[in-house]
């Protein structure tokens, strides 16, 4: 893996968790979504982003301001992480880009962003309503593709983190390495089946992975100076 | 097996000049018992240059010490620990340890420098799976069946247990480690030596010892006056495994009081495990019956367990309350 230079960061199941009710009452107010919410809010959420992926017509405004309303809710119900923060500044230190990357809308992201006092870790906030060379906008690998493309970050140099199989995909698609945070051992289990670049146990374990794959390339160099001197 | 090339020094000095020149590629080779079934397993981390040091003069002994210590050369067997009256003497707890590592056969080959510094026995790691040993970037442990194998305590990246004996049983001790480098010779503590999951020259080890470093001695200071100690071990099958928790403990006692202590837990986390909350709830205690008991209730309150493996921890606290009736009858 190429030495990492940035890294993307969604709020939902990776800085905080987040109530599964608002997504739910959204996928199944306008998206036609049927049964219980998912206990998860990270599951519940990525659910709604495949349903507005498939949706052929956009929201009208009214129902847009109802969808906002239902996300500002999921953020006043978010816990963050009691490891986010040292986390964030560690990673900082080490001279890692961070920018989140979510399909949340701009207003609810800059919310999250506020309420919990991330700003000063953050070079971007990049959100399905961003519009960059063009796009669209759009959830999923849109604002992973728009964060790349602002922050003038390689895709080889970057991870996204994420806890469901389908943030797995997403990074996949936008070129980014994606890592597996394994907050539950059973889904890990069954997500690690997917291909991630790497998992860890905790955000606290992120400034390591980055820092080892660091040190592998700086070894492989070494290596292949002594081989070449030889 | 993967295919190697094999050197064969004389010196310490000439071993390390081949270390330098092969970096990670190159590893020491003594006993085996590890690194052959590495090699055998074909593991990315497996080196492709082996250093025999076993033609090495002075790095096989058991001597005493001037100062009533003794120095034990790294490449010295464990069955010549185990058979070692000097030590049986001074520091039978740590013979007692000796003896419970692995199996006669595997102790005639095995020796004290290789049981320090060996790998992990996770078997996802053993089994090839691309963890973060092994060229990957996951802990598999920390995911799958974790119930033996794995840290209690917490992790870094990697959630295996450190799985030697001799080192939890040397702890109490004050033993040293000797290590020659390119620089010279360096000296650390055994816990300086094996702290658990560490970044070294790119890797994930649990020791500190570099690719151009060699382990060449372990010295251990004179038994202190007063002092009981004591080795257990649980594990699945009482002949050979590795620990599903151990416990190494020693008591400086004034007549029923205890002055010092060394309380180190084996098998529960990525390091031997030295329990300082519980050495400090031990200072000045009359020990009796009752101590193990009440100890108990200060004993690894930063426990971690994963899925799997709570026990472990049932067991290490078990192992401090037999521990402590142990020193007291």
């Amino acid at each position: 893996m190429q030495t990492i230079e940035g890294l993307l960061l969604e709020p939902v199941g990776c800085l905080a968790e987040f109530p599964p009710q608002p997504f739910h009452e959204i996928a199944v107010r306008f998206f036609g979504r049927k049964g219980k919410a998912s206990p998860s809010g990270s599951r519940s959420y990525w659910h709604l982003l495949n349903l507005m992926q498939a949706a052929e017509t956009p929201l009208g405004a009214e129902r847009r301001n109802i969808v906002d309303e239902l996300e500002a809710e999921a953020v006043a119900g978010a816990s963050i992480y009691e490891d986010v923060l040292p986390v964030l500044a560690e990673l900082k230190t080490m001279g890692i880009r961070l920018d989140i990357a979510t399909s949340l809308s701009h207003v609810a992201a800059m919310s999250f962003v506020e309420r919990f006092s991330l700003g000063k870790f953050f070079s971007g906030v990049w959100t399905r309503d961003d519009r960059l060379q063009g796009a669209a906008g759009g959830v999923k690998p849109a604002p992973l593709l728009a964060a790349l493309a602002g922050a003038s970050l390689a895709p080889a140099a970057t991870m996204f983190l994420t806890d469901t199989v389908e943030g797995i995909k997403a990074a996949r698609s936008a070129g980014v390495h994606p890592v597996l945070m394994m907050n539950d051992p059973d889904e890990a289990r069954r997500l690690a089946m997917h291909n991630p670049a790497g998992g860890v146990v905790s955000l606290h374990e992120v400034p390591d992975f980055i820092r080892l794959i660091s040190f592998q390339n700086k070894a492989a160099q070494n290596k292949a100076a002594q081989n070449k001197r030889a | 097996m993967k295919r190697v090339s094999i050197y064969r020094p004389s010196t310490v000095d000439e071993a390390i000049q081949i270390l330098s020149q092969h970096g990670t590629s190159a590893s020491v080779y003594a006993g085996g018992t590890d690194l052959l079934i590495r090699l055998k397993n074909r593991l990315e981390q497996a080196p492709s240059y082996l250093v025999d040091i076993k033609k090495i003069d002075h790095l096989r002994y058991i001597k005493e010490d001037a100062q009533g210590g003794v120095e034990i050369g790294a490449a010295t067997k464990l069955a010549e620990l185990a058979d070692s009256r000097l030590l049986q003497e001074k520091y039978p707890m740590l013979v007692e340890a000796i003896l419970k590592i692995s199996s006669p056969e595997l102790r005639n080959a095995s020796t004290l420098g290789g049981d320090l510094l060996q790998e992990v026995w996770c078997q996802y790691l053993r089994g090839g799976y691309s963890c973060w040993r092994n060229g990957g970037y996951i802990c598999y442990g920390a995911i799958g069946d974790n119930s033996y194998y794995h840290s209690a305590m917490g992790g870094r990246l990697c959630y295996a247990v450190y799985p030697g004996d001799a080192a939890t049983a040397l702890i109490p001790f004050d033993a040293r480690a000797k290590l020659a480098t390119p620089e010279g010779v360096k000296e650390l503590s055994i816990e300086q030596l094996v702290p658990g999951d560490m970044l070294v020259d790119g890797r994930i080890q649990s020791h500190v010892v570099r690719f151009n470093e060699i382990l060449t001695s372990v010295v251990i200071p004179p038994p202190k006056p007063g002092v009981r100690a004591s080795f257990e071990k649980l594990r699945p099958r009482g002949v050979w495994d590795f620990a599903m928790a151990s416990l190494a403990i020693s008591l400086q006692l004034r007549g029923k009081t205890i002055d010092d202590s060394r309380v180190v837990f084996g098998g529960i986390a990525g390091r031997p495990l030295r329990e300082t909350a519980v050495e400090a709830y031990l200072k000045g205690k009359t020990l009796s019956a009752e101590l193990g008991e009440q100890a108990v209730s200060v004993a690894l309150a930063n426990a971690a367990p994963l899925k799997y493996n709570a026990t472990k921890i049932d067991m290490a606290k078990g192992l401090l309350v037999s521990g402590l009736a142990r020193l007291n009858s």
